[in-house]
């Protein structure tokens, strides 16, 4: 079956091409199974069809030029005119009156359009009038049983039984309008005679696009007979326009003979087709078929119509709510992601933190997230070379703010090796500057597709539209397809695109504000690191050293002296550990965020001076507290500076009896002044550039232990409150320490 | 007589590993303690506490790197930019191989940059070595003898 039709894609699309030039709104003629008049406002005949004999007698070429009068009647026509100005023709056929002719009773239908007042007349069984009351008991039934469906499958199944009821065709189908354009069956009422296409498909290219766009227009198409031959328009055009005339919502309009060959290549001698038109497009169809020629009543076909239009209306609010669900549950995932991108500082590991919600986002089955050259992935995805080329390619391809296919191979062949992961793709770009992207997978659905008819045979190849001769059940396989993005996920993702950029600029935002503040922490990690070569190694150097000293001596050295190598080796010791001790209150220090509230300092000063006690056991310390404000600070840093100076004053002070270490504050507009002087052994001007310094030292280890890292604490503590440090000291005159804190804070 | 070494330490333990491994080496060189940059400047100028101290320049000044109040690199360019200083030989010992320091020390016109091991075996080595070379065979005082290193 394939084999013949090998060229078929090209011919296809030539033979569409043909077919949608076809005139379908102005094919100059009519079903004939009724008779139509054309008028003009004083209601004189301007054209007639051409089967007006067969219905009524009346020549066709006798009636132009008559008023309707003349061939209906006075009493008739009397009638119309009284139902045509209780409610004024319209677009869209009314129903005036059931009139008799030569041919039997007919229907008489109006409407006005192209510029002409159309009376179309059907032959009708009916005895009496058309009776639209029992319209109403029917409508109100099926919405009663419509409320108790709730999937929209059910809900056609409903419709097709209740349609079927109705008109007596042999089988109703509605289907819906796949995101590709093919008619997928959602419900089917039908008897034995009539083979079921439940669940299949029925090709997009089986409608072409002004069909579509006339369904919308036009919401009921009847073909009562397959086999009709059609009657003319008499005269050929329109008296008014010069031009063939716009039949569009004629009930009696003429179809394609390219349409009548497929229903008869389909078994059917019978259509009629209510569209399901859903936020103003073509949802889906109901189409009913029947074996032997069928012509439903007026009155049943509106009453169609009617069940039609209240279908499509359950299905849109049905999907609405559907759609409001679904938006509701993304956006309650995405504002869960945001708070948590929030957090960190790196943005690799704040998504990565929230991949379970990025996939659930999405309903995607793996995701990859891709920074530079750096690849996080969660979830089942292709390998990580697979997705840095997909992404290469993406760069180059890619338009747009996200870039989504549920066919991956389709537009990049290698991703054939890892279709089964990812036969669905959603990518992002998530940065505007950098190739950064944001992708999502969804794996292959291997789907078993029964198409009504072999889709790839239709054309011939002669480029001229062979009508689909097969409507037998053709199974198709579909491979490398995943499940199709809905609309609302890809909006939601572009709309957590912008969230995402938001959060970035806000980042960069920040990153300028803290810029200096960087800078600045900068300089001190890279004093911190080099110190640490320098210091850190010394210790340890020096355990070696005095250790290797021991083993090689043996006893040959002095006691005295392996005492002394012993003490060393403690004292390396111990001072490695202070050093890492302190390295880390001093990086800490950085990090951590101030909290200021209301510090009374007077009580902060005696609190160190507690805090001393203990180690200045058996020292003689003159302490000179002088009245001290209250600042606002944050009381555990400010804790930790004051420590420092105090200590420091009182290790410089060690020779001198009695020491005299003094506290004092004074106040200027702008800022809180503290100065702690002592009489130690001060220090020469000629240095003071490295006093603040971390790991500076003015004095050798043996005369005063230390780190060389407390004053640097003392000058970041008090930088950290937007204040300043300074001193002041003379050689073995002693050294005043002075920190500035600022009135209004600057944190 | 020999000229002296200058040493410049102010860690403790340092000094005393480093007095050890001058000892080690048997040179026969005086070692001229100072504890800070300051105290070096002021042996090298004579003046402070050196001020009566005979006249002479060492044979090789060891300076660490890292001192108190001036450090090893300013000494180093203070030796350099004085007349009666500059072909004093200077050899940075230092804790760690920061390469700006390595960098900076060249710039200055260091004769020797040497990274202290912290296997004391090695630093024994590299002291003897350096005092060796510098402050025996690189400027032999005339009419001496030359030193030979005992095996």
């Amino acid at each position: 079956m394939y084999a013949m039709t090998q060229l078929s894609d090209e011919h296809l699309n030539q033979a569409i091409a043909n077919c949608a030039q076809e005139p379908i709104r102005t094919p100059g003629s009519i079903q004939p199974h009724g008779f139509a008049l054309f008028l003009d406002a004083g209601l004189r005949v301007l054209q007639v069809s051409d089967n007006l004999a067969k219905h009524t007698g009346i020549a066709p070429e006798s009636a132009l030029g008559q008023p309707l009068d003349a061939l209906f009647g006075a009493g008739a026509v009397q009638g119309l005119r009284a139902e045509m100005e209780r409610m004024p023709l319209r677009r869209n056929p009314a129903y005036l009156d059931t009139l008799e002719f030569a041919g039997g009773r007919y229907d008489v239908l109006g409407h006005e359009y192209d510029g002409l007042l159309t009376l179309e007349c059907e032959r009708t069984e009916r005895s009496g009038g058309a009776d639209f009351r029992h319209l109403y008991p029917l409508v109100g039934d099926f919405l009663r049983k419509l409320d108790d469906t709730h999937r929209v499958a059910d809900m056609c199944m409903l419709a097709a039984h209740e349609i079927r009821a109705l008109t007596r065709f042999g089988r109703v189908l509605v289907y819906r309008f796949d995101h590709e354009g093919h008619g997928h069956v959602l419900g089917e009422s039908r008897d034995d005679a009539h083979p079921s296409f439940g669940d299949h498909r029925f090709p997009g290219s089986d409608i072409p696009a002004q069909a579509r766009e006339l369904y919308v227009l036009n919401r009921l198409r009847l073909i009562a007979d397959a086999d009709y031959t059609p009657s003319r328009l008499l005269p050929a055009l329109n008296p008014l326009t010069g031009k063939a005339n716009d039949l569009s919502f004629c009930a009696l309009r003429s179809v394609s003979p390219v349409h009548l060959q497929y229903m008869r290549n389909m078994r059917t001698y019978a259509s009629m087709s209510v569209s399901l038109v859903v936020r103003g497009k073509l949802w889906g169809l109901i189409s009913c078929h029947d074996e032997k020629p069928c012509f439903p009543s007026f009155d049943k076909r509106t009453a169609c119509e009617q069940l039609g239009q209240i279908l499509a209306l359950r299905i849109e609010t049905r999907e609405d709510a559907e759609e409001l669900q679904l938006r509701l549950d993304m956006r309650r995932t995405m504002v869960d992601m945001l708070a948590r991108l929030t957090q960190g500082p790196d943005f690799i590991d704040n998504m990565s933190g929230v991949f379970p919600q990025l996939l659930q986002f999405m309903h995607a089955g793996g995701g990859a997230l891709v920074v530079d050259e750096r690849i996080v992935t969660y979830g089942v995805t292709p390998d990580q070379e697979a997705i840095a080329a997909l992404v290469g390619w993406l760069a180059v391809h890619a338009q747009g703010d996200i870039f989504q296919t549920d066919r991956l191979t389709a537009a990049y062949p290698p991703a054939a090796a890892f279709q089964h992961c990812a036969s669905g793709l959603v990518a992002m770009p998530v940065s505007r500057i950098h190739k950064h992207y944001l992708l999502w997978f969804r794996p292959e659905l291997v789907e078993t597709i029964e198409w009504a008819g072999n889709p790839h045979a239709k054309a011939s190849p002669q480029g001229q539209l062979t009508p689909r001769t097969s409507f037998d059940t053709w199974r198709e396989t579909v491979h490398a397809t995943s499940s199709p993005w809905r609309g609302g996920e890809i909006e939601m993702a572009l709309e957590f695109r912008t969230a995402l950029l938001g959060i970035a600029l806000e980042r960069a935002e920040q990153m300028a504000e803290l810029a200096e503040e960087l800078g600045r922490a900068n300089k001190e990690l890279e004093a911190f690191s080099y110190s640490v070569s320098h210091d850190l190694r010394a210790p340890l150097r020096h355990i070696v050293g005095f250790s290797d000293l021991l083993l090689e001596a043996r006893g040959s050295e002095s006691a005295e002296r392996r005492a002394r190598f012993l003490t060393n080796i403690k004292d390396s010791a111990r001072l490695a550990g202070k050093l890492v001790d302190d390295l880390l209150s001093f990086s800490q220090m950085g990090r951590a965020a101030l909290r200021p509230t209301q510090v009374d300092m007077g009580e902060l000063v005696r609190a160190c001076i507690d805090k001393l006690k203990f180690d200045l056991r058996g020292r003689d310390i003159a302490w000179q507290i002088g009245p001290l404000p209250v600042i606002e600070a944050d009381p555990t840093f400010l804790q930790l500076a004051l420590l420092n100076l105090l200590s420091n004053a009182a290790k410089f002070t060690a020779g001198r009896t009695p020491a005299v270490i003094a506290v004092s504050a004074d106040s200027t507009p702008d800022e809180t002044v503290f100065h702690i002087a002592d009489n130690g052994v001060g220090f020469s001007m000629d240095y003071v550039h490295k006093l603040f310094g971390v790991f500076q030292r003015l004095h050798r280890m043996e005369d005063f232990q230390g780190t060389g890292i407390g004053l640097a604490n003392v000058r970041r503590i008090v930088e950290r409150h937007g204040g300043r440090v300074w001193a002041d000291g003379r050689p073995e005159h002693g050294a005043t320490f002075s920190f500035a804190i600022p009135k209004e804070l600057l944190i | 007589m020999l000229k002296p070494i200058l040493l410049v330490e102010d860690n403790p333990n340092d000094l005393e590993l480093t007095l050890i491994a001058l000892e080690k080496s048997q040179l026969a060189n005086e070692v001229i303690i100072t504890r800070d940059g300051a105290e070096a400047l002021d042996y090298l100028f004579q003046r402070g506490q050196f001020a009566a101290r005979p006249a002479g320049n060492p044979a090789v000044i060891l300076l660490d790197l890292k001192l108190p109040k001036v450090d090893g690199l300013e000494v180093l360019k203070t030796i350099r930019e004085e007349a009666g200083l500059r072909s004093v030989p200077v050899v940075m010992l230092t804790s760690s191989k920061e390469e700006r320091d390595l960098l900076r020390s060249y710039e200055l016109g260091v004769n020797a940059y040497v990274v202290k091991p912290v296997d004391f075996g090695e630093f024994v080595d590299a002291i003897a070595d350096l005092g060796l070379f510098w402050a025996v065979l690189n400027e032999p005082p005339p009419g001496s003898l030359r030193y030979v290193r005992p095996r």
